[in-house]
């Protein structure tokens, strides 16, 4: 009698135990292959979200930050800059979404553009590559880029 | 033992079975009710596809309920209508047509996203029903009907003057308004979320859209102490959604403004709903999701239950 009731709840702890299939794989984890690198300290900026894109060909995504008078003036999105405006310009590779079949989310950190105007329209332009913060090399594209990023409209954030 | 006591302690076993015998005789005639009302408006998806859902979802999720005898024995069978009736109330394949298109869509991704998790069909039924179970190969099958429902394309102009417009008078826009809109769970609108530093964004291609996930001060100092499983009470994530706006090259960037969803972590005053408040407010206008829809806390919940050990949170955070 006494062998059977341990049996049997052997059997039943066995068989609960094994059948929770539902488990989140990377359950409490962070995104440490997006993550940005400590040296950065970028939350100390205080920059805000100006707009996110995605470039569906080449499989990126990216976030527009910037300080206030850098959203201001996107919000006002008359195309001309003032002094002291401050843009960020975070690119990642996309990868799956493993918690969501149907999303894409942030993969390895691609590169950072940094864009600051300064008075009688002078913009500095850098970007820097990978996981690293390596200063970019190539500067043929600066002053498209900066084009670029200073055109971009913001996200409508009611 | 003495063989006198060794006597009546088995006449009480004895006694003991008869009287659990008795019960569960009486029991069987305690019976709930399951009917099959007639199916009005069938869910319809190629052969291959609608074979796998139906075995693996039908029995509880639809009006199609096929009980085996086994089923039917109580006290397993409280069970089974319990399941049946909740499972029916969630989603039922049988009413499927009569949700609107984008909701029927939105629903499928869902469904099969639970069935990749693991969390449905539910693990107790499939130990019994083992025909039910999705096997990799089903699932092959349902993510590819899933990808065929995809057409990434160049926005209409209809998207673009959708965006146009909302941007013109979002732009003069005064800003707090005094009456923020509120939900029925007491969550109102919390304007600030755009000052607030990012946890992570999604591509969601499965619905056209494109998402930041904010986080206020309790959230970012989580992810910076890794302290997230779970999450502290006073966290708050802010979820906005925009249409996507993709160009000819397949640059694609935010549209229209479609929603911003909040969780709030309150363990005590939240712990109906797993510890979280959840709140939805849609188009600039911020309308309440959950007015008139009593059963929105529960579709949170229901939704989010894959990540029941993650503290039933989707987003992975990325450090900034």
């Amino acid at each position: 009698m006494k062998k059977l009731i341990y049996i049997l709840l052997a059997v039943i702890v066995v068989t609960s135990s094994a059948c929770d299939r539902n488990k989140v794989k990377n359950a409490g984890e962070l995104n440490t292959k997006a993550s940005l690198p400590a040296s950065l300290n970028f939350t100390s900026l205080g920059y805000k979200v100006i707009t996110s894109s995605i470039n569906k060909k080449l499989g990126t995504m990216a976030t527009l930050y910037g300080n206030k008078q850098a959203l201001a003036d996107a919000i006002t999105g008359n195309g001309g800059t003032k002094p002291g405006e401050e843009f960020a310009l975070i690119t990642w590779k996309q990868q799956d979404d493993e918690r969501w079949y149907g999303a894409k989310i942030p993969g390895e950190l691609q590169s950072i553009e940094r864009v600051k105007t300064g008075a009688e329209g002078v913009v500095d332009y850098k970007c820097f590559d990978g996981k690293d913060i390596v200063p970019h090399a190539d500067t043929l594209h600066n002053a498209e880029r900066t084009k670029y990023i200073l055109s971009q409209q913001a996200s409508v954030m009611p | 033992m003495p063989a006198e006591a060794k006597h009546s302690m088995k006449t009480k076993l004895l006694l003991a079975i008869s009287i659990l015998g008795v019960c569960f005789i009486l029991i069987q005639f305690v019976r709930p009710n399951i009917d099959n009302p007639p199916v009005k408006a069938d869910f319809e998806a190629p052969a291959e596809v609608k074979n796998i859902i139906t075995r693996a979802c039908y029995d509880c999720h639809s009006n199609q309920t096929n009980l085996r005898w086994y089923d039917k024995v109580q006290p397993v069978y409280w069970k089974v209508a319990h399941h049946i009736k909740d499972g029916r109330k969630v989603l039922n394949f049988s009413d499927w047509k009569s949700m609107p298109i984008a909701d029927q869509k939105g629903k499928l991704w869902e469904s099969v996203n639970q069935i990749i998790q693991g969390a449905m069909p539910l693990n107790s039924y499939t130990m019994v029903h083992t025909e039910a179970k999705v096997s990799p190969a089903d699932l092959v099958v349902l993510k590819n009907y899933l990808s065929s429902m995809v057409h990434s394309k160049p926005a209409d102009t209809a998207k673009t003057n959708a965006l146009d417009k909302q941007y013109k008078k979002w732009q003069n826009a005064q800003p707090a308004q005094t009456h923020l809109p509120t939900e029925p769970n007491g969550i109102a609108y919390i304007p600030d979320y755009k000052n607030w530093q990012v946890l992570s964004t999604s591509e969601r291609f499965d619905n056209g859209t494109m998402r930041v996930i904010f986080g206020n001060d309790v959230a970012i100092k989580a992810v910076k102490e890794h302290h997230i499983n779970p999450w502290p009470n006073g966290t708050i994530f802010a979820k906005v959604a925009w249409d996507q706006l993709q160009d000819t090259a397949g640059n694609v960037k935010t549209g229209a403004f479609k929603q911003v969803e909040f969780m709030i972590k309150d363990d005590q005053k939240y712990a109906s709903t797993k510890g979280w408040g959840f709140a939805r407010f849609k188009t600039p206008k911020m309308v309440p999701y959950a007015a008139g829809n009593a059963l929105f806390a529960n579709e949170c919940v229901n939704c989010h239950r894959p990540m029941r050990n993650n503290d039933f949170v989707f987003t992975m955070p990325v450090k900034h």
